[in-house]
């Protein structure tokens, strides 16, 4: 299939040379070539579930840019459930309908391992998206955990300031996912430059609000001084951000999460004073790299599984601050754009 | 269920000895931890298991007429996912909760109706409805795994009520877990739950409308879900339906069962669930003051509940003759 | 025949309504619904899934389809035992990690990994049973306990060495073999899953620890008192279930060339719900484990095709909801009402014109005119005896006959008074006949052909014939052998008079009037049983022709008789030589004068007669009237009749006081007397027969003089 296909392609472009160049020598190749490339090629993301903020985004951005130059974007939905997942990938390689890009959000580090080894000796580019795996992919796109927890741990320093009780307080997500794990290692690295600054508990949240709350609940208990708690990941920080609430601890306490700039989940919540401070992925950014590396890859005639590029999304701190109109994308606005389609 | 008051250690059963170790954990946690016998904490550990113990409660009715109910944590979470789904469309509040009502009592009905008259196993009806309530909302209703309660709404100020300093929350349970205790021991209707979960058969030969109160639990049940979940979205200004997968399920069936009641049904009241919620609250408690990880928190639970129904294996074994069939 | 009747014949003989209820009767009916459902799903998914079915595709997608079907497989069996195993996910994780741990960082070989784990499964499968078995704790909880635990230490397990494992180098052909390759076209888990279910299924159905977990699942307390060891057998369930999670953990191990946080999560509600929509009943008792494979099927295929038509989360728990609802309740249904829908659907009437006849009423001056000479006859054995369906008398003139006590009771020569349980055979024994060494043949209702010897032992000789294809009942059966006759060459020719009803039913074969009787033999020299003649409406009573060349027997709703030829140029076929007669024809025997003696169990009456030319209404009638007001062939009334070689009727004799011989179902003549039996009677007759040779006995009469 691939040899007929790389053959019609040539005979193609040979035709255009030969018949259509001598009159319109001064065309631009380029878009016929880039069209040729990359027309009814198939895109597929697997993320972790799509029914959260970063998710609809990366899968809006990409549907927008995929069927923009004549491609097939799909998605698939394992509902946070790693097995689903697995399957998904496997039946995808396996059908009909191979992709020849996949985007895959591994849930950890070894999961998905050997299925995307499989997924390009099949000929499919794999493109890891925001959480890193231990896999040499054609490209990973997303944030470095490490810079992005030393980034919370300087926002949450800045945030306590010089006077203060110089406690801080982590809520970790557990301790197998690679995000939770590089953030930590990311915030104690800054940590351990402060050294009057230190660690007073560090409970998980199973990135649950319930949990989170629980345990924050608990942690002013046992610390009421407490200045500053990073939790890392806006999913749960709501559940700190109540038991701060409850403790009448509202501006006292200085409240670090991470987050993908969605307007509801970060921005309004800086506005509104729930969070100090929002380390937030560029999301529109991030899926423009990725768009980018997906258009390079099919342009590129390389095989599946040669290039090993890293391309990590710029972070920042925000704090009400800093906060312009154009800081968060908002999912309400491009769900109505959808709907409205 | 014969004497009110405390277990008697003498008669040591399965509620007694999930008391004696929450006893002996309170006791211990006073001593050695540092702030665990402060009153906020004392409160918060209260408030940190009253959602689980509202659910629990609803469960207990359920189970001591010989059923369970696998759809709570779906009914929660879902019919307050949809509520404020359709207040963040712009759905008139009054309308919105009229539509959630009333969702959720058809979900009960459809249980106990399935239950009752259609002689389905209570477990795979409310499997499936559970699943399936959680399907619908999730994919026809909502967009998104986590619903946020619209600013300024009622249920965002519910949240934020105290009364004497203690949540609303502790109060709810507190007034629950009364008005159960007084609807299962004090009123006719009460008291033929136990007669029906004893002995289905019997209580239908004597006239009890077995079938009619069947569905009467479901539908209770269905409703202090919605309780439950109304304060879960008030308490963190959101509702996430990914506890639905959670094993949120699984730590309600625990407080109701692991204070003694019964899964054959006939046994048990408001009591044990309190027995069941105080030992799971004051251990989470005392273990995230001592920082243990969450996942060594899950194993010291597992533990510390498997000994609990060894022990109550060893003291109580059951017999061969009188142990009934399909009891699991 | 009006219009009318013709509709009705055709309505009710060409459309094959019996079949719907055969089909029902069948135990894999019980599988329809999970069949059905299986069908519908792959059907769906095969047609919206372009490639679903090509075979590269199958390959890979039904690894993950091994790995569970394991896992539904042993949770099955901890169902049909009577619990349940919510710890299947966590043991699944854990073995699963095991291997990983053997081999990626202990880097041993993959069979080290294989076997901790196996190890790992058998260790927790092992925990629950003892648990659960032996300290007796409630399953739900006790699984649910050990599964929290599990998994929590599983996660800590994966925390801990998730770095180490990416690390390793290790690598094996055998885990790229089993996780990546095929063999025979299909994957080593699907393979794995197939062996397992066949072993499963044959220990279940075959083998006395399958059937002592059926048994212990179906009542605890009855297995318990027939000296089962339950607690084993209980034990013994986990321990399985553990072990088939373990491969399918040690399987995902290779297949993912690693453990996540994830593996195996939410495993418990998937395999149970394969298990349920299978139609494996919680509690115990019931299901199997192709049940549950089915399940297994349905269930992943429905699941990963949503998702592979790209449906968002919550759909697939939506259309799982409505699946298992809707399953189940139709299964509980299906099994609570089946037996009503049979009682239904069973009796499927059909038409028939019977001839007219002659009167047989006193003073008719017919030939078949009863007369009331039986109520004459001695008792014999009053209030002793129930249900003398036949008698017999051996050399020694003592008398024989069969109970309803399942007893072949003997009175003893010469005034009969003395009797003693002769052979207890079990069933029903009717037809009675003596062999040339003067073993006593007989056929048992509901059980077959049995001789009896001198020496009371008692021996089956035959219980089935050949399986014939288009049945859709087992007609190889015997269902209700009912009369039988020994040729001089030792042949024992008898009548198995339905295929479709066990003796007792015999009203609702009668009111049915399906052809379905049958003449069989059976050879003494081989063991062999043969079916002679089919399609008889309640073949009966069967008497060897004094010459020994042919045979006559009754065809008793026809009110027929019919002559089979053994010898002969018409040797294999039959002629009806009486029709149409007055009475139902039951037991025929050989009479001293050269003719024979024939039993009538019954007399025809128009309004019955009619009835058969309404199957329609023959069929509301067993549908809506309870059983006690149902028309069906009149047993108030009987007697005996006597006819000649070529059928002519000689003479007829009844009770018409209906006091001692209402109806008769046999007679024999021995020695002057004619000895009576009634299946609803409570005693023997013996009536003297006028004129009758007083030396003739039946012994003499087929295997000559006292030798």
């Amino acid at each position: 299939m691939k040899f007929i296909r790389t053959f019609m392609a040539a005979a193609t472009a040979l035709a255009v040379t030969a018949f259509v160049a001598p009159t319109f020598a001064a065309d631009d190749p380029g878009p016929a070539a880039y069209a040729q490339a990359l027309k009814g090629k198939r895109v597929m993301l697997v993320p972790l579930a799509m029914g959260f903020d970063l998710a609809q985004g990366w899968a809006h951005f990409l549907k927008k840019e995929v069927e923009g130059w004549g491609g097939v974007f799909e998605t698939r939905d394992p509902n946070w459930v790693v097995d689903a997942g697995a399957q998904a990938i496997t039946d995808a390689i396996s059908s009909d309908t191979r992709p020849d890009v996949l985007i895959i959000h591994a849930p950890d580090l070894n999961s998905y391992s050997k299925l995307m080894k499989k997924a390009q000796a099949a000929g499919t580019y794999v493109i890891l998206v925001d959480n890193p795996a231990n896999f040499p992919a054609d490209a990973f796109v997303g944030s470095d955990w490490d810079r992005l927890g030393q980034l919370e741990a300087e926002a949450a320093i800045k945030g306590c300031g010089e006077n203060s009780s110089k406690k801080i307080g982590l809520v970790q997500g557990d301790q197998a996912n690679s995000s939770s794990l590089y953030q930590y290692a990311g915030i104690m690295k800054v940590l351990d430059k402060h050294p009057d600054f230190k660690v007073v508990a560090k409970p998980d949240s199973n990135w649950d609000a319930t949990t989170s709350r629980n345990v924050t609940t608990t942690m002013l208990q046992q610390n009421p001084d407490i200045c500053s708690i990073i939790d890392f990941w806006d999913g749960d920080a709501t559940g700190a951000s109540a038991a701060i609430r409850d403790a009448k601890l509202d501006g006292k306490v200085f409240l670090v999460t991470t987050g993908g700039g969605e307007k509801a989940a970060d921005c309004d919540k800086l506005q509104d004073g729930t969070y100090g401070a929002v380390v937030m992925t560029d999301l529109a950014r991030q899926s423009g790299d990725m768009n980018a590396i997906i258009k390079f890859l099919l342009q590129s005639g390389q095989p599946a599984g040669t290039s090993h590029t890293y391309i990590y999304t710029l972070e920042k701190a925000t704090t009400k601050a800093d906060l312009k109109p154009d800081s968060c994308w908002d999912l309400k606005a491009l769900q109505a754009e959808a709907a409205a389609k | 269920m014969s004497t009110i008051g405390w277990p008697s250690f003498r008669s040591l059963n399965q509620e007694g000895i999930v008391f004696a170790i929450a006893v002996v954990l309170f006791v211990s946690a006073a001593i050695g931890l540092p702030g665990f016998i402060d009153a906020n904490n004392l409160v918060s550990i209260v408030r940190s298991v009253s959602v689980l113990g509202i659910l629990a409660l609803g469960m207990a009715v359920v189970v001591i007429g010989r059923g369970i109910d696998l759809s709570a944590v779906a009914i929660m979470a879902m019919s307050v996912a949809w509520y404020l789904q359709l207040l963040n469309t712009g759905t008139p509040d009054g309308l919105a909760f009229a539509y959630v009502l009333a969702g959720v009592l058809a979900i009960g009905m459809l249980n106990g109706f399935l239950v009752a008259y259609a002689d389905v196993p209570a477990i795979f009806v409310t499997l499936a409805t559970g699943s399936f309530v959680f399907g619908y909302v999730r994919s026809q209703l909502i967009t998104q795994d986590a619903v946020p309660v619209p600013q300024g709404h009622w249920v965002e100020l519910l949240g934020g009520l105290r009364f004497l300093d203690i949540p609303i929350e502790v109060f709810v349970f507190a007034g629950l877990a009364f008005l159960f205790l007084l609807f299962l021991r004090y009123t006719k209707w009460g008291r033929y739950i136990y007669f029906a979960g004893d002995n289905p058969v019997a209580a239908r030969n004597i006239g009890i409308p077995v079938r009619p109160m069947l569905v009467l639990r479901y539908v209770l049940s269905a409703f202090v879900a919605l309780v439950a979940g109304l304060l879960t979205a008030a308490s963190l200004h959101s509702i996430n339906t990914r506890v639905v997968n959670s094993t949120l399920l699984y730590d309600i069936v625990l407080v109701a069962v692991i204070g003694g009641i019964g899964l054959s049904g006939g046994r048990g009241g408001v009591r044990n669930v309190l027995v069941g919620a105080a030992l799971i609250g004051i251990l989470l408690n005392a273990m995230t003051i001592i920082d243990i990880p969450l996942l060594y928190q899950n194993l010291i639970k597992a533990a510390i509940l498997l000994g609990a129904i060894i022990v109550d294996g060893i003291i109580n074994p059951r017999d061969e003759q009188t142990a009934q069939q399909g009891d699991i | 025949m009006s219009f009318r009747e013709r509709l009705q014949s055709w309505r009710y003989n060409l459309v094959p309504d019996h079949l719907v209820g055969e089909i029902l009767t069948k135990r894999w009916t019980d599988n329809a619904i999970p069949f059905l459902a299986l069908v519908v799903t792959l059907a769906t998914f095969g047609s919206l899934i372009p490639g679903f079915f090509k075979l590269t595709s199958l390959q890979e997608s039904t690894r993950q389809l091994g790995e569970f079907s394991m896992v539904v497989t042993g949770m099955t069996v901890v169902m049909l035992g009577g619990g349940i195993d919510l710890s299947v996910g966590s043991i699944f994780a854990l073995s699963c990690f095991s291997a990983v741990y053997v081999f990626f960082i202990l880097e041993q070989s993959i069979w080290l990994a294989l076997a901790a784990s196996l190890a790992t499964g058998l260790i927790f499968g092992a925990i629950n049973g003892y648990l659960v078995g032996y300290l007796r704790l409630r399953a739900f909880l006790t699984t649910l306990v050990t599964f929290i635990f599990g998994r929590a230490l599983f996660d800590i397990l994966v925390t801990t060495y998730a770095a180490d494992v990416q690390l390793s180098t290790a690598t094996s052909d055998v885990l790229d073999f089993i996780g990546d390759s095929t063999f025979w076209g299909l994957s080593v888990s699907v393979w794995l899953a197939i062996i397992l279910a066949i072993v499963t299924h044959i220990a279940l159905t075959r083998s006395r620890p399958g059937w002592h977990v059926l048994a212990v699942g179906g009542s605890r307390r009855s297995a318990h008192n027939a000296g089962i060891r339950v607690r084993r057998t209980v034990f013994m369930t986990y321990v399985f279930s553990g072990f088939c999670a373990s491969i399918g953990g040690f399987l995902i191990a290779c297949r993912l060339s690693g453990a996540g946080p994830g593996t195996g999560l939410n495993l418990e509600i998937m395999a149970l719900t394969a298990a349920v929509v299978g139609g494996v009943s919680l509690g115990g008792g019931r299901g199997s484990v192709i049940k549950g494979l089915m399940g297994a099927i349905i269930v992943l295929t429905m699941t990963n095709g949503l998702i592979r038509l790209g449906y968002g989360t919550g759909t697939n728990q939506m259309v799982l909801g409505i699946m298992l609802a809707v399953a189940v309740t139709i299964d509980i249904r299906w099994l609570k009402n089946r037996h009503k829908v049979l009682n239904e659907v069973y009796v499927a009437p059909v038409y028939l014109k019977m001839g007219a006849t002659q009167s047989a009423a006193p003073g008719s001056g017919t030939p078949y005119e009863l007369d009331n000479r039986l109520s004459a006859a001695d008792h014999i054995g009053l209030g002793e005896l129930e249900g003398p369906e036949d008698v017999i008398l051996d050399r020694n003139d003592n008398l024989y006959c069969g109970t309803r006590h399942g007893e072949i009771v003997r009175f003893f020569a010469p005034d009969y008074v003395k009797s003693e349980v002769f052979a207890h055979i079990g069933g029903f024994p009717l037809g009675l006949a003596f062999d040339k060494a003067g073993n006593l043949i007989s056929c048992v209702g509901a059980m077959g052909l049995y001789s009896v010897s001198p020496e009371r032992e008692v021996k089956r000789l035959s219980a089935e014939t050949a399986r014939s294809w288009t049945s859709i009942v087992d007609d190889a059966r015997l269902r209700d052998p009912n009369d039988c006759d020994i040729a001089p060459d030792g042949r024992i020719y008898f009548t198995d008079s339905t295929k479709r009803y066990d003796a007792h039913d015999w009203a609702l074969d009668s009111i049915e009037n399906r052809a379905t009787g049958r003449l069989l033999v059976y050879d003494p020299k081989d063991g062999s049983t043969r079916t002679l003649l089919d399609g008889y409406r309640y073949t009966n009573g069967v008497c060897m022709a004094h010459d020994g060349k042919s045979l006559f027997f009754a065809e008793s709703w026809a009110c027929r008789v019919h002559r089979y030829w053994l010898e002969g140029p018409k040797a294999g076929t039959a002629e009806c030589v009486i029709r149409d007669m007055p009475g139902y024809p039951d037991n025929i025997n050989r009479a001293s004068d050269g003719n024979y003696w024939m039993a009538w169990l019954g007399m025809r009456t128009p309004s019955f007669d009619l009835s058969l030319r309404h199957p329609d209404m023959r069929k509301r009638m067993t549908r809506r009237l309870p059983q006690d007001e149902w028309l069906f062939p009149n047993i108030n009334t009987g007697g005996v009749v006597k006819f000649d070689e070529k059928g002519g009727i000689v003479e007829a004799m009844g009770d018409l006081t209906g006091g001692a011989h209402p109806m008769v179902t046999s007679m024999r003549e021995h020695k002057g007397f004619l000895f009576v039996g009634g299946i609803l009677n409570n005693r023997i007759g013996r009536y003297k027969i006028s004129g009758a040779d007083p030396n003739w006995t039946s012994s003499a009469s087929y295997w000559g003089a006292k030798s």
